[in-house]
């Protein structure tokens, strides 16, 4: 009798978190392909009008970038929490606090110097995100609770508690009687590069480039690698598994509180319950697809803030735009069953000796 | 005289390419109590594992009152009246002792539960309520219940694994009196494994002895074999060694200096004064059966294990309070017993793993450099000739002997001037552990003071200048090589001294 297992294949390509991104990325648009034919539409017609619509000019490509920076920062946030083998599922709670934080500290303080002010600004919703993972993670740390259920957790409190502020103490009265805090003022809007690329996408860069020397390069990175390998082995090497697990998790919730500031400062200019659009969760997919690498989660961020431009301009076409969900989600799916095979093989044993 | 209840004719198991049982025979007298004497890792668990269905032999047959059993499963098993206590106990926390006695449905005591419990709570001395949580129970009641789950469950031949494991004397001693009266008052089949001499003379009628899966002593009856005799089967001849010893010793570079040390979850230390020096160019070797304060001693060396009372001073150094990597610094090496969990992290590359001693060091440049990393590894690699095919994948795709080669370079190339290394060739093959053994002996030549923690009686005697006995976290004794013999180590081990 033949029996079949699965054996984690000696050798795995560098380049699998890529092909496998490839190969998801086919499903995701064929499946997208079949739904919009059974709508009757073209997806050649659709897909191209979509692209037309996300890079095909100056303006549509800093619109998806900048809806990119939300994705990335929150998913390199997620990533850098991942190298403790720790999951952050909280990334949507810590964009609202983020922007609360900053909204905050906003109308607590006098504007001087504009520049400074942003710099102020967005250093407290780096702050206020790291703040609202403190109590997941010191439940980790001290009792083991499980991060995942605490940070989910926390996402429902936050946006209950963005939901009070708005409709009570914050709630701006020249709104209209929508639930929203009162706009900040133009002199702390984050200036644009060009088009209307505003400057939150260069520090999307800048904070690629350091998560990826912190998970790479530092010290402290490979300490999170190790203790994320085995607590035990991190406890023999000298390496305090807590203490670093502890640090990650605040580093990596400020990102994404780093995002919503981000978000606030340049494009919703004000906190409401859309300051964000579930990038938090959005994140999780992106940095999952590419294996948590720094570099991938700023390509496919991009992409995905591509599609959701271009899922939401071709509504106009009568297209509904969780065409572009569904094309993310199905990437997902297939990316991770292709990852699955570049990592296992199916081997075939015989039971008889 | 009895009849045999239950035969295991000609047991064959293997393990990938390790022999865990090789021709083995192996008989029961009803209501009688057995003795199933072995080291760690000859066979004694398989061969219950296999008695009571969890394991398939590929050879052999299993006979119930002469009439041979087809294929065992643990359900069929215990229909024909085996029942195994393990190592772990395996009792629901929060519920009662009758929730726990009553769960399974082969249990014949649901009816009359009460008369049943008054009945065996009396021979096993056992005075709590029925109803209270198991949680609630000593160690010592918990094997209690655990044996009773037995009888309830209408178990007549009882396959008891270490029991005396986790006792204190007292509680052992009752056991054995309870065991007495279950075989000789209610005709229970009773197989006691474990390693310890004195239980097994005390406790039982008829002995077997394993070794290296090889029954070497079937039915001996128990009032006729000397303890010398016992260590003899169970351990057998020692290899003359073919090391010379004639290595210069120098300065004491490791001493530890009245060690105590309590483990939190029990009430006996762990560790109990523990002194001893180690001379650079000397092997120390320690022996002991597993669990007898070893793992302990070496996190407490080795900056791991801080919550104790005692000295330990390297090279000089008072050491006593710090921690792991002030020891690195003074160029101390642990190798611990567990390579894949402790010494290397499962699941992180082979090139993180080559650098998890040094890596805070400035070798590796002010930002770990990957490339530095690589050089090193490769250094690694040649020196000690590891084969690992791709240096960014997982550590555990590397063959075990690979493994311990990556660790004992990783933790020797420095050159250390204090090496704990435990276990370091358990589990291998023949050629990985010859070339560990140069290892050990190139590094006591070079003039390392070492200290060799192993069970692996054979390797304390090639190797060790010195051996010494841990027993309950004691040491027991302490021999010269040439003073030392099978004997006297063993019986030392066995916590017998004249």
């Amino acid at each position: 009798m033949n029996k079949y297992l699965l054996s984690k294949k000696l050798i795995i390509n560098e380049l699998s978190t890529f092909y496998s991104f490839l190969i998801g990325l086919s499903i995701g648009i064929t499946i997208g392909s079949i739904i919009l034919l059974t709508q009757g539409q073209n997806p050649i017609e659709v897909f191209s009008l979509m692209l037309k619509l996300s890079i095909g000019s100056v303006k549509s490509i800093s619109s998806s970038l900048n809806k990119a920076t939300p994705l990335i920062l929150a998913g390199l946030g997620i990533s850098i929490i991942n190298s403790v083998k720790l999951w952050n599922i909280g990334a949507e709670g810590q964009i609202f606090m983020g922007g609360i934080a900053l909204n905050f500290i906003y109308i607590s303080s006098e504007i001087s110097n504009p520049n400074l002010m942003i710099i102020f600004l967005l250093s407290s919703s780096f702050i206020g995100g790291a703040v609202c993972i403190l109590f997941p993670a010191i439940a980790k740390v001290l009792f083991g609770v499980n991060e995942i259920i605490t940070t989910l957790l926390f996402n429902y409190i936050v946006i209950g508690l963005t939901v009070y502020l708005v409709n009570g103490p914050w709630k701006d009265p020249g709104s209209l009687n929508f639930p929203a805090a009162a706009y900040v003022s133009k002199e702390v809007y984050l200036p644009t590069v060009f088009g209307r690329l505003s400057y939150g996408f260069v520090i999307c860069i800048l904070c690629t480039l350091g998560v990826h020397y912190l998970k790479e390069k530092s010290v402290f990175g490979y300490e999170l690698r190790i203790a994320g390998g085995s607590a035990l082995t991190a406890i023999y090497a000298g390496i305090n598994a807590k203490q670093k697990a502890f640090v990650a998790m605040l580093i990596g919730g400020g990102l994404a509180g780093l995002a919503g500031g981000v978000e606030l400062l340049s494009q919703t200019h004000r906190v409401s319950t859309g300051l964000s659009q579930g990038f938090g969760y959005t994140a999780i997919i992106v940095a999952a697809i590419t294996g948590m690498r720094p570099f991938g989660i700023f390509l496919v961020g991009s992409l995905f803030g591509a599609l959701t431009i271009g899922g939401s301009v071709i509504q106009t076409m009568g297209v509904s735009s969780y065409i572009s969900d569904v094309i993310q989600a199905t990437t997902l799916f297939g990316a991770l069953i292709a990852q699955f095979f570049f990592t296992y093989k199916i081997i075939r044993v015989s039971e008889d000796v | 005289m009895n009849h045999i209840i239950l035969e295991a004719k000609n047991i064959t198991k293997s393990f990938g390419s390790i022999h865990a049982l090789k021709n083995v025979d192996f008989y029961l007298y009803e209501s009688k109590i057995h003795g199933l004497l072995g080291e760690n890792g000859a066979g004694k668990s398989s061969l219950m594992n296999i008695l009571s269905g969890i394991y398939q032999p590929e050879v052999g047959s299993i006979h119930i009152n002469g009439n041979k059993v087809k294929k065992l499963n643990p359900d069929f098993a215990s229909k024909l009246g085996i029942g195994m206590v393990h190592q772990e106990f395996r009792l629901i926390n929060n519920f009662s002792i009758q929730d726990n006695l009553t769960l399974s449905k082969a249990n014949i005591y649901t009816d009359n539960f009460k008369e049943g419990y008054e009945k065996y709570s009396d021979i096993f001395s056992l005075s709590a309520d029925p109803s209270t949580p198991i949680s609630e129970l000593s160690v010592g009641e918990k094997q209690k219940i655990e044996i009773m789950k037995l009888i309830f469950n209408n178990n007549k031949i009882m396959l008891l694994d270490e029991p005396t494991a986790v006792l204190t004397p007292q509680e052992t001693n009752q056991l054995k009196i309870s065991l007495k009266k279950l075989s000789n008052e209610d005709n229970k089949t009773i197989v006691l494994i474990t390693h310890k001499l004195k239980e097994i003379q005390e406790f039982t009628e008829s002995i077997f002895v394993l070794k290296d899966g090889v029954m070497v002593a079937k039915d001996l009856e128990t009032k006729n074999v000397t303890k010398n005799d016992l260590i003899t089967l169970m351990m057998g001849e020692i290899k003359q060694s073919d090391i010379s010893k004639d290595n210069k010793k120098g300065t004491e570079k490791l001493i530890v200096e009245n060690i105590y040390f309590e483990n939190m979850h029990s009430n006996v230390p762990t560790l109990n004064n523990i002194s001893l020096k180690i001379r650079s160019g000397e092997i120390l070797g320690l022996a002991g059966v597993s669990g007898n304060g070893q793992v302990e001693l070496a996190n407490i060396i080795s900056g791991i294990e801080r919550q104790y009372t005692g000295q330990v001073i390297v090279n000089g150094k008072n050491i006593s309070n710090q921690g792991v990597k002030v020891r690195k610094n003074l160029n101390l090496s642990y190798i611990p017993e567990n390579r894949l969990g402790v010494g290397l992290a499962p699941g992180v590359s082979i090139i993180d793993n080559s650098a998890v001693k040094d890596y805070f060091k400035s070798k590796f440049g002010p930002h770990l450099s990957t490339n530095k990393m690589l050089d090193y590894l490769n250094l690694l690699i040649t020196q000690f000739s590891i084969k690992a095919p791709d240096p960014k994948a997982e550590v555990s795709t590397l063959s075990g002997g690979n493994m311990q080669k990556l660790l004992m370079g990783r933790e020797l190339i420095s050159n250390p001037e204090v090496i704990i290394a435990a276990q370091p060739t358990r589990g291998l093959d023949i050629n990985a552990v010859e070339a560990l053994h140069d290892l050990i002996v190139k590094q006591r030549n070079n003039g390392s003071a070492i200290m060799l923690i192993s069970e692996d009686l054979d390797e304390l005697f090639k190797l060790s200048d010195r051996i010494i006995v841990l027993y309950e976290g004691q040491i027991v004794k302490e021999f010269a090589i040439e003073e030392a013999d099978i004997e006297n180590v063993g019986l030392a081990m066995a916590g017998l001294n004249e």
